[in-house]
């Protein structure tokens, strides 16, 4: 149908494509790499696009997180069954950066890196998470998502929102205080 | 320093904002007292802005979008085709529909902003409506824009020149949000797309033309904006110069 195909088309971009960058960040914490990733995006894209008309307004982003999150989860289950493996393609990235940064126009302050260093052992960290802790977790401190809206694209209560992320936070702490090297 | 579980998930929903006014006040009260909940508050927002750090390269490669539009762009009416064609028949669509100023303009260097915002207000014109919020009235659609961006976009009235202000939409250029205002000349549209300079990768000429629609950018205060319309090119200059001069005298930083 013509109107409908051209309707379709226009409410993807307005409903699916703002959200890309939020879509590869959690795609990338959960599968691992970033061209993992944005195969992720791209497979998400194409279910989203057919269930378009199925999105009845309200908060695209939690939709659109909800579709990316489903299809990572079909994906590491055909590509990473055992979710190990995940670590150290980040890792990599990880240590990409800090070589990016430090060789990048010699005055980087110390202290910048100090930070990077720090946030790359938290990345291990959070990488090492099993992958229901990991979600909640990023989906409230990279996207921001309220706890209703993390039940929602995770699909669990409220209240287990709550007592995850308390577990992945504690669980993080202890990384770094105790195993971090 | 390891919390009852009764307070850890109490700290987890402070953290998070989830915890009613009264029970975060007396929350805050506790923390002023106990040296120990402090600290283990102070350890989970270090842990948030680790984590956050480095968000600004965590963002997918330029082309993602590029290759998800081609994939799903545009089919034709009625017809079920596999996608290449489809994005085949899109292209050669489009390059029919525009005016063919053409591409030996293109891809000069800085230019793929432009060419973003053009292809923003191409997209903009083929919408069900130009605008996302649609007023007339610039202190509708100025706060509209509030909490959209990062900062806040200055929105002149211009009816009295000729050039009505029919509303403003958020486009996505470079992968980040940007104001856009949009503005009618006769029967023609204007977009005038907003953005911080520091996000423009080098400065974006002065004029651009693609496809029949011409865009002119200026800067201005740490504000990179781009012109857009298909008007003739004088109208969208004069535009330009009214713009600028009400954008300078009519907008008090709120």
């Amino acid at each position: 149908m013509d109107v409908d195909d051209t309707t379709d088309q226009a409410r993807f971009a307005e409903v699916f494509l703002p959200h890309l960058v939020d879509a590869f960040r959690l795609a990338r914490w959960l599968a691992g790499s970033r061209t993992d990733a944005e195969d992720i995006v791209q497979e998400a894209s194409l279910r989203a696009f057919k269930a378009i008309r199925g999105f009845g307004g309200g908060d695209s982003r939690a939709w659109v997180l909800t579709i990316v999150r489903n299809t990572s989860y079909t994906w590491l289950t055909k590509n990473r069954p055992q979710a190990v493996v995940l670590k150290e393609d980040l890792d990599a990235v990880a240590r990409n950066r800090i070589d990016q940064s430090s060789g990048a126009e010699g005055e980087t302050p110390e202290t910048v890196l100090i930070a990077k260093i720090e946030a790359q052992e938290i990345r291990k960290a959070v990488v090492a998470l099993p992958i229901p802790f990991r979600e909640v977790l990023v989906l409230r401190e990279i996207h921001g998502l309220n706890y209703r809206a993390i039940a929602e694209v995770a699909d669990i209560p409220i209240g287990t929102v709550m007592s995850r992320l308390a577990r992945a936070r504690r669980l993080l702490l202890g990384a770094m205080s105790g195993g971090g090297s | 320093m390891t919390l009852a579980k009764e307070d850890e998930l109490l700290v987890t929903a402070y953290l998070d904002g989830e915890l009613p006014p009264l029970e975060a006040n007396r929350l805050e009260q506790r923390i002023s007292s106990e040296p120990a909940l402090a600290a283990e508050i102070e350890a989970y927002r270090l842990l948030r802005v680790a984590l956050r750090a480095d968000l600004d390269e965590d963002v997918p490669s330029s082309d993602l979008k590029n290759r998800i539009q081609l994939r799903l762009s545009l089919p034709r009416p009625g017809r079920s085709r596999p996608w290449t064609s489809l994005a085949a028949s899109f292209l050669a669509g489009a390059v029919l529909a525009g005016a063919l100023i053409s591409g030996a303009l293109r891809h000069q260097a800085g230019d793929e902003l432009a060419s973003e915002v053009v292809s923003a207000h191409i997209r903009g014109l083929m919408a069900p409506a130009p605008a996302d919020v649609a007023s007339s009235d610039h202190h509708t659609v100025k706060p509209w824009f509030n909490g959209k961006l990062a900062f806040a976009p200055v929105v002149p009235d211009l009816g009295a020149q000729g050039y009505p202000l029919i509303g403003g939409r958020i486009d996505v250029i470079g992968l980040e949000p940007t104001a856009s205002l949009v503005y009618s000349r006769g029967k023609h549209l204007i977009s005038v797309t907003e953005m911080p300079t520091g996000r423009a990768p080098s400065p974006p000429g002065a004029s651009y033309a693609e496809r029949g629609y011409l865009a002119l950018s200026w800067s201005d205060g740490g504000v990179t904006y781009f012109a857009v319309s298909d008007a003739a090119p004088q109208e969208l200059e004069t535009f330009v110069k009214l713009f600028k001069a009400a954008a300078a005298t009519g907008a008090p930083p709120l």
